[in-house]
């Protein structure tokens, strides 16, 4: 339609690109420079070390805490999130005046800033709390939250997924009611029960969404740190020090910049192989269902 | 599912959803004796507005406020004008080398923002933005840009390409088409990465705290998330801060949460 159509792309292209170059290319190829030399606060300079900060990094058990920490992280929020996800989206599904007001406003969590719900949890978890008074019957003492490493992590999965799984929710819902209804009818016209339609039919159709969500919800969750760091600053006792917060503590609380730009290089690299290995196995799966 | 678990899962979804909300405005307009009584009332036995008036007298509510707003929408002003054209070109101009770009957005996803503090703190440094606006907006570009193009690609697809065919026939140059035709049929496109975008800006928190270093140029988590550790723990000007930090946005989504909604299921699920 258009003349030199490939100019007028690059043209248009042009802006978007040049902005992502300055803003993630430029870094990046920082990020690699730092993490070879020995440097401490940011902005200064330091000489070329080879690979003492990587060796660093990966001799420190604080490190390895942290790793373990993500893995632990992005799958608790994961489960956690997918199946809330999943149990909302289902029990939203008709289409009812109730329904459509929910669908719009249990987003709400997601659309507050991540220091606005961490003030709202901290407060109802508090020792005298309203959660520890709804609790009261169970327990001889009021629960401390945070008190102890596993907890803490724990009740970091739990807010954390509070905020982000009215956002799948509502992805997944929109997915669910692309399926013809008539799938579902067909089948309970054959004696299905509603648990077998939804086992059956309606979770098997969602897989390409889910898997959508699965890759970009791993990415996003493994990114988390403000909400981390705001809860816990980490703690106790490194329990809830996921990689940024590792990577923010050894910039900004240590002054080790190189050491911090090291363990930014592997994380990346590790996320990079997770994002192969996803596609790989996800497109596999995909293709042996066509044929 | 049976009327009963259906009615039970309801409630136990509004409880987890809303009851937090609930409980923070309840707990803002409290007397600091009663914020802290236990066994907690469920609503304030007396009505104060204490709470509100210490948060704008201990805190520069009302810059912080003004700050956020204004790094939302430029940001969300260059995210919409950037990402329309980006989307544009890829899914509509079939060019050599379009499927390369895409994933080379999509492959932005791998760099976490959380890793690009570092380095990016120091080109703001370079680039002498340090302690300004700017250096938030151009960085949260970065964030919200690579997600509005995929965002945009399934509005897009609902442009009939004869449209624009029709008004070229009929002599119309390319900005003319693009403005004239097919941004007001991709308005409800627009209105969707506006307010993904704009949310996002508003909620960012690691970068504001560490490119911003005065006081008067923090933005409203930032400066509000002073209030936590600032002060011996007071938990009615806390929950006065999550009031208002919440509001803005509750008071927005009001108004165009639908389109959004709407929007981001029809853009997340092609």
């Amino acid at each position: 339609m258009f003349r030199h159509r490939t100019l007028l792309a690059y043209a248009l292209l042009a802006p978007l690109l040049i902005w992502l170059f300055v803003t993630i290319a430029i870094p990046v190829g920082y990020l690699l420079y730092l993490s070879f030399i020995n440097v401490g606060i940011a902005g200064t300079g330091g000489k070329f070390v080879w690979f003492d900060n990587f060796i660093n990094v990966l001799g420190s058990k604080r490190f390895f805490q942290a790793l373990r920490n993500t893995l632990f992280w992005v799958v608790g929020n994961g489960l956690l999130q997918v199946a809330l996800a999943f149990l909302v989206a289902r029990l939203l599904y008709k289409r009812t005046h109730l329904n459509n007001f929910l669908q719009l406003w249990i987003i709400l969590p997601w659309v507050i800033p991540g220091v606005a719900a961490v003030i709202i949890w901290r407060w109802m978890l508090n020792g005298i709390g309203i959660v520890n008074y709804a609790l009261e019957p169970f327990t001889n003492e009021p629960v401390s939250f945070f008190a102890n490493p596993t907890i803490a992590m724990l009740t970091t999965i739990f807010i954390n997924s509070w905020r982000f799984f009215p956002l799948l929710a509502v992805i997944v819902l929109a997915a669910m009611r692309t399926i013809p209804s008539e799938l579902r009818e067909a089948a309970f016209v054959d004696g299905a029960t509603d648990k077998q339609t939804w086992r059956f039919i309606m979770l098997p159709l969602l897989q390409p969404v889910l898997y959508v969500m699965g890759l970009l919800g791993t990415l996003w969750s493994a990114n988390i740190f403000d909400v981390i760091w705001l809860l816990t600053k980490g703690g106790p006792s490194g329990g809830t020090t996921t990689l940024p917060v590792y990577i923010y503590e050894e910039a900004f609380s240590r002054f080790k910049l190189g050491n911090a730009a090291a363990a930014s290089v592997l994380m990346s690299l590790a996320l990079l192989v997770f994002v192969i290995l996803f596609l790989r196995t996800g497109w596999g799966r995909e293709l042996g269902k066509k044929s | 599912m049976t009327m009963l678990t259906r009615v039970l899962s309801i409630f136990l979804l509004l409880l987890l959803v809303f009851a937090p909300f609930y409980w923070i405005t309840m707990s803002s307009f409290k007397t600091p004796p009663e914020v802290i009584a236990y066994p907690p009332t469920l609503f304030p036995q007396q009505w104060t507005l204490q709470n509100f008036q210490k948060l704008f007298a201990s805190t520069d509510y009302l810059s912080y406020l003004q700050n956020s707003f204004f790094i939302s929408i430029v940001t969300t002003l260059i995210t919409v004008t950037l990402a329309t054209l980006a989307s544009y070109a890829i899914y509509r101009l079939e060019f050599p080398g379009g499927l390369f770009i895409f994933r080379l957005l999509v492959g932005t996803y791998v760099f976490p923002s959380i890793l690009l503090l570092i380095p990016l703190f120091q080109v703001m440094v370079q680039l002498g933005l340090i302690n300004s606006l700017w250096s938030l907006i151009v960085a949260n570009v970065t964030f919200t840009a690579p997600f509005s193009v995929w965002l945009m690609r399934a509005f897009l697809e609902n442009v009939p390409l004869e449209l624009e065919e029709a008004a070229a026939l009929d002599g119309a140059g390319f900005f003319e088409i693009l403005l004239r035709v097919v941004v007001p049929i991709l308005r409800p496109g627009i209105a969707t990465i506006a307010i993904y975008t704009f949310i996002t800006v508003w909620t960012e928190y690691p970068f504001a705290s560490q490119f911003i270093i005065d006081e008067a140029r923090r933005t409203l988590p930032v400066g509000l998330a002073g209030i936590i550790g600032q002060y011996q723990i007071d938990w009615g000007l806390l929950a006065a801060g999550g009031v208002f930090m919440a509001l803005p946005v509750v008071i927005m989504f009001a108004f165009i949460g639908r389109y959004f909604v709407e929007g981001l299921t029809a853009g997340a699920i092609k």
